[in-house]
């Protein structure tokens, strides 16, 4: 409890100062901490559910952090500015490797453009080059997002990006690619199948990771959503089994074969990425 | 003689805790001063960064609008005077970082101007080479901003630890002496606007 004060304390004490130095506020970071944070409301629980948990998942197998941040506004902004703002205050990424990744998506009004942008860190910057993420915005989630199919166009984003973060295809095969995304396997039916599997075994009530209000543990998951949410992951995931549990993300949260998401690693950002708008 | 004694030791006390504070304060100021350095080498590397574009970009934009030749020759002028002015780490004043600011700035609005032209070429705006140098271009700006802050931040909470009293007296001591700021954007500083 004591620890709590101080670290709120703390929040305290750099909200006040980010006030002085900067003209506008970025969202403060999320507590709990979590991936997907739908501040603008364009997503249902149940797709906020589905992409957290892929973005949990791809965070504990390969420790790349992928946020998911969708405002309202861009708070006197530039959308390339509050990503990475956002990237860098929230230390997405780990410290080590500055390994975050920022989607921020500010969805169209009768007043305003829809906005979008895509921020690496430091250590993607090679993976996720700013020609590629220019062309995941222009390609993948642009044509859904100009239809209000926000879910449909981060999903198609996320199948693109997951694979090229943790280093299984390269952009130059994507960008040789045509529109219909990337290697539709057999490896990735295969893949969806154990989803599926996980995910009914996961969901017999096995409910301890929900601590804190938290989108986790499986028992309004859909075999639809399964579907997704295996279709994200499919293409990521070379090396599974044994990779699970390694290390330090969030100790003792792995309920069904899924961990939550353990927190921020402290990732610095550099102001590289893309972004697009409609 | 006892009175001696206890003279000795609070004169020992003394010394030992003003080495002490003389230590910590000096060692912090150098930690800052290679943060400081730190992000000046980062700055270069961004700018260097947009340098290192430019030559593709040039050639791309000859390829579909060779008869802009002024514009072209400008940017290429500007760029080989801002590579010229290097700005070792170790040597940071306030003129040289404007003569730096500078070259970089008119570089920045060549590079504007030469991205404005485009605009009336359709189909150099449709090649995928250009549009991925456009948006490695927009990402590099924004790469500048980012640095540029970085090392005004850096720079600023070196200069309050340097000339706060008492850590002054440490810091004119041993010769720390205040960094100098990137200035705020100037009609010539701005980033190019890239439109979409």
């Amino acid at each position: 409890m004591k620890f709590r004060l101080v670290s709120r304390l703390y929040q305290l004490v750099l909200l006040l100062l980010m006030a002085g130095s900067a003209l506008a506020q970025v969202p403060a970071r999320p507590q709990p901490q979590r991936l997907v944070n739908d501040l603008s409301g364009i997503f249902s629980s149940r797709q906020v559910q589905v992409l957290e948990r892929a973005l949990a998942d791809f965070a504990d197998s390969t420790s790349n952090q992928i946020v998911v941040v969708t405002v309202p506004e861009l708070y006197g902004y530039d959308k390339a500015e509050l990503s990475y703002e956002i990237g860098q205050q929230w230390g997405v990424g780990q410290k080590e490797f500055d390994n975050g990744l920022v989607i921020l998506i500010k969805p169209k009004t009768a007043t305003s453009n829809g906005e979008v942008f895509i921020a690496t860190g430091y250590g993607l910057e090679g993976a996720v080059t700013d020609a590629f993420a220019k062309k995941v915005i222009e390609r993948e989630m642009i044509p859904h997002f100009r239809q209000d199919d926000y879910y449909g166009g981060t999903v198609a984003a996320l199948k693109v990006l997951l694979p090229v973060i943790s280093g299984e295809i390269s952009t130059d095969k994507y960008a040789a690619s045509t529109d219909d995304g990337v290697l539709p396997s057999l490896l990735f039916l295969a893949f969806i199948g154990f989803v599926v599997f996980v995910l009914i075994i996961s969901s017999g009530g096995n409910n301890q990771n929900m601590g804190g209000g938290n989108h986790r543990g499986g028992k309004d998951f859909t075999a639809a959503d399964a579907f997704i949410l295996g279709s994200i992951l499919g293409n990521s995931h070379g090396r599974r089994g044994g990779s699970y549990g390694g290390g330090s993300f969030g100790g003792g949260s792995f309920g069904g074969g899924f961990g939550g998401f353990g927190g921020f690693g402290g990732g610095s950002f550099g102001g590289g990425g893309a972004g697009g708008s409609w | 003689m006892k009175k001696g004694l206890v003279v000795l030791l609070v004169v020992a006390a003394v010394a030992i805790g003003l080495f002490g504070w003389f230590k910590s304060n000096y060692n912090n100021m150098v930690k800052m001063d290679e943060g400081v350095q730190a992000a000046w080498s980062q700055v270069e590397n961004v700018y260097q960064r947009r340098a290192d574009l430019i030559p593709n970009l040039v050639a791309t934009v000859k390829g579909y609008a060779a008869h802009e030749q002024q514009t072209l020759e400008g940017v290429v002028s500007a760029r080989s005077k801002a590579t010229q002015i290097t700005l070792d780490a170790e040597n940071l004043i306030p003129e040289k970082l404007a003569e730096y600011q500078k070259a970089q700035g008119e570089l920045g609005a060549a590079l504007g101007k030469l991205l404005a032209i485009t605009e009336n070429y359709p189909e150099l705006k449709a090649n995928e080479n250009f549009l991925s140098l456009q948006s490695q271009l927009e990402g590099t700006e924004n790469r500048i901003a980012v640095e540029r802050k970085k090392f005004n931040e850096a720079a600023r909470s070196y200069n309050t630890e340097i000339r706060q009293f008492p850590k002054n007296i440490v810091a004119n001591l041993f010769g720390f002496e205040k960094k100098p700021y990137f200035e705020a954007a100037e009609g010539a500083e701005q980033a190019p606007v890239v439109a979409f």
